[in-house]
């Protein structure tokens, strides 16, 4: 059987912030390594900075010490913080969606930014695969959360990324809306192939995933 | 569409606002700068132009003088009125007399004209009487000086000349010449209308013994605005006489007119760059307010550059727009320019005070293409770097911290 492909690999990652009393080290020597295809979860308490280790596999922050990398197709492992927006989707608690575009307009400007203009097909599959179909043009103040939460689904999806970052995306939703949310984010991932990591509280939704780490005291290791 | 100019547009106009606050305000407020530049600007243009016509009309295109009177002028006439560049040419003699009615004296410059000349600019200055009716026996008087003696058209003046005094000392009884008020003239110029009293040349070189002899020429040009090349061309040649162009007769005037448009155009650059500033502090408040969406663009892959077009590019779209804006106000407000100082006069009782003190019957107006352009061009520079210094700002920043600060 052939090894599974390594889409995101995370070695050593140190990260600490100021603060009054000296550094507060946040992670010591991360380790995490994801293959195609499959879904990691993390949870951890408030501050135990799961945030924070998401940054870092996605290229959002710069650690300390330690690298992040994912796989882009026909490049292989490329550093994430040089690569932004390439081969990794985000999606986050708060949804970010640009509030003076509607839900397509949203989910192609991912595609735009990335370089990709002539999206406008693909982006309106997706948002129909999310069951979105007929609320393409309204604006994210017109979506309810749960609405807001797949249109950032379809946009963390629209460049096909090998990996995609989830943090706490169902926080913001109450119970049966962020369990559709997670049903269906579950559900899309698994048709395209796309691996998953899921930042959460929920040790519900963090059971759904293929694996299950736990990040305490700047450590991450398997629930 | 670049994703960028997009996201700026639908920044700026947000749909379903028809008037949202950022772009209204900030756009009004550039175009409302732009509006007092050019308005100021072209109302002093005007202003310039006219006093140009006005000494070009009181004085000449260009002025033919030398040290001592000009002998046998028809010659030179002759070869000036021939001349390409010349429209006309007219001798003149001038000087100082004394003009006196009744009990009331005063200083008056006589001028000596050809009164058959119809293109005498000082017949468009003509308030009372009539320009035609100048012969050896009449005299035209500037509004102030006829004020002075106390006299209107249909009056008498008594002249005395200089060469009045030569006789005296020659034993002779020195007669004034006796002269009726056949028109009054208003130039706006206070030295022309305190002074001036113009008769016919032939009177004047009998009142002041100048026999066919003229003080100088005055020519008007068919390019007067080339009146320094032409007057030096014409000077070639001729060393015994000086050909002055009409920039040179009142330059110091003119000079305080363009210093006066240069200080004034200071001052509303420092509205314009107000105006620009408080853009510069909405837009920052505007940035900082979208810090987590800035974040989530460079999530998406946004460059550094690509962030500063977008914010970069609000200021630009501002200033392009408030500058047009600009241009609409100023074209209203000068439209309207009269119906405007009318209600100013009416509310604070100035009277009118373009006709009383500059004597101009309205507002004079000119426009300067390149007082647009360069208005245009300082507007669209400030806003946009009024945009860019916030967008370098949020360009800058991690995007991590983009998004938890927000």
């Amino acid at each position: 059987m052939p090894e599974p492909t390594i889409v995101l690999s995370a070695r050593g990652l140190q990260k600490s912030f100021a603060s009054p009393a000296g550094p507060l080290a946040v992670l010591r020597s991360v380790d995490l390594v994801v293959h195609a295809g499959e879904s990691v979860s993390i949870r951890g308490s408030s501050g135990s900075g799961k945030t924070t280790l998401l940054q870092l596999l996605g290229g959002l922050d710069v650690a300390d010490a330690g690298e992040a990398n994912f796989l882009l197709p026909g490049r292989g492992l490329v550093p994430a913080r040089k690569n932004l927006g390439k081969g990794v989707g985000f999606v986050f608690q708060n949804y970010q969606l640009m509030p003076e575009l509607n839900a397509l307009e949203n989910v192609l400007l991912a595609a735009q930014v990335a370089g990709r203009p002539a999206a406008a097909a693909e982006a309106q599959a997706l948002l129909e695969s999310v069951g979105l179909g007929s609320r393409l043009r309204h604006l994210p103040a017109q979506l309810s959360g749960g609405e807001c939460q797949r249109v950032a689904i379809a946009r963390a999806l629209i460049n096909r990324p090998s990996v995609l970052l989830a943090d706490e995306p169902t926080g913001n939703l109450d119970e049966a809306t962020g369990a559709e949310v997670m049903r269906l984010l579950l559900e899309v991932v698994a048709q395209r192939g796309t691996a998953l990591v899921l930042v959460t509280h929920s040790r519900e939704f963090a059971a759904r995933t293929d694996r299950q780490w736990v990040l305490s005291n700047g450590v991450l290791s398997p629930a | 569409m670049p994703w960028f100019l997009h996201l700026a547009l639908r920044q700026l106009f947000p749909p379903g606002k028809r008037f949202p606050a950022f772009a209204t305000v900030s756009i009004l407020g550039v175009g409302l700068g732009v509006a007092a530049l050019l308005v100021v600007q072209t109302v002093m243009n005007g202003f310039g132009e006219e006093h140009r016509l006005r000494i070009r009309e009181s004085f000449g295109d260009c002025v033919v003088v030398a040290r001592t009177p000009i002998e046998r002028p028809q010659d030179l006439l002759k070869a000036l009125r021939a001349d390409p560049a010349v429209a006309s040419a007219t001798p003149f003699s001038e000087g100082p007399a004394l003009a006196r009615q009744g009990d009331f004296s005063n200083v008056a410059y006589v001028r000596g004209i050809d009164p058959t000349d119809a293109g005498h600019p000082a017949r468009k200055y003509v308030f009372a009487g009539g320009f035609d009716e100048l012969d050896d026996g009449r005299v035209i008087l500037g509004f102030g000086l006829a004020r002075a003696l106390r006299v209107q058209v249909g009056d008498k003046i008594e002249v005395w000349s200089p060469a009045m005094a030569e006789r005296a000392e020659q034993g002779k009884a020195p007669l004034p010449a006796v002269f009726e008020v056949c028109a009054l003239v208003r130039t706006g110029f206070t030295e022309v209308d305190d002074r001036a009293a113009f008769i016919p040349l032939r009177r004047f070189n009998q009142l002041w013994s100048m026999g066919d002899r003229v003080h100088g020429l005055t020519l008007r040009l068919k390019e007067p605005a080339q009146a320094y090349e032409i007057a030096a061309r014409l000077n070639v040649g001729r060393p015994t006489l000086q050909f002055v162009p009409w920039q040179e007769i009142k330059k110091n005037f003119l000079e305080a007119i363009r210093f006066e448009k240069t200080m004034l155009f200071f001052l509303m650059f420092i509205i314009t760059l107000v105006a620009s500033f408080s853009i510069g502090s909405t837009l920052f408040s505007a940035v900082i307010r979208r810090s987590r969406e800035v974040g989530v663009l460079v999530a998406l892959g946004a460059r550094r550059l690509d962030l500063v077009a977008l914010f970069g590019l609000q200021g630009m779209l501002i200033g392009a727009l408030g500058t047009s804006l600009g241009f609409l106000l100023t074209w209203l407000i000068l439209a309207f320019r009269e119906q405007i100082l009318g209600t100013i006069n009416s509310l604070f009782g100035n009277g009118d005070m373009v006709a009383n003190v500059y004597q101009f019957s309205k507002v004079p107006l000119h426009y300067d293409a390149s007082d647009f352009v360069v208005a245009a061009a300082f507007t669209l520079l400030v806003t946009t770097i009024a945009g860019l210094v916030p967008a370098l700002w949020a360009a800058g920043r991690k995007p991590s911290e983009a998004m938890r600060d927000a």
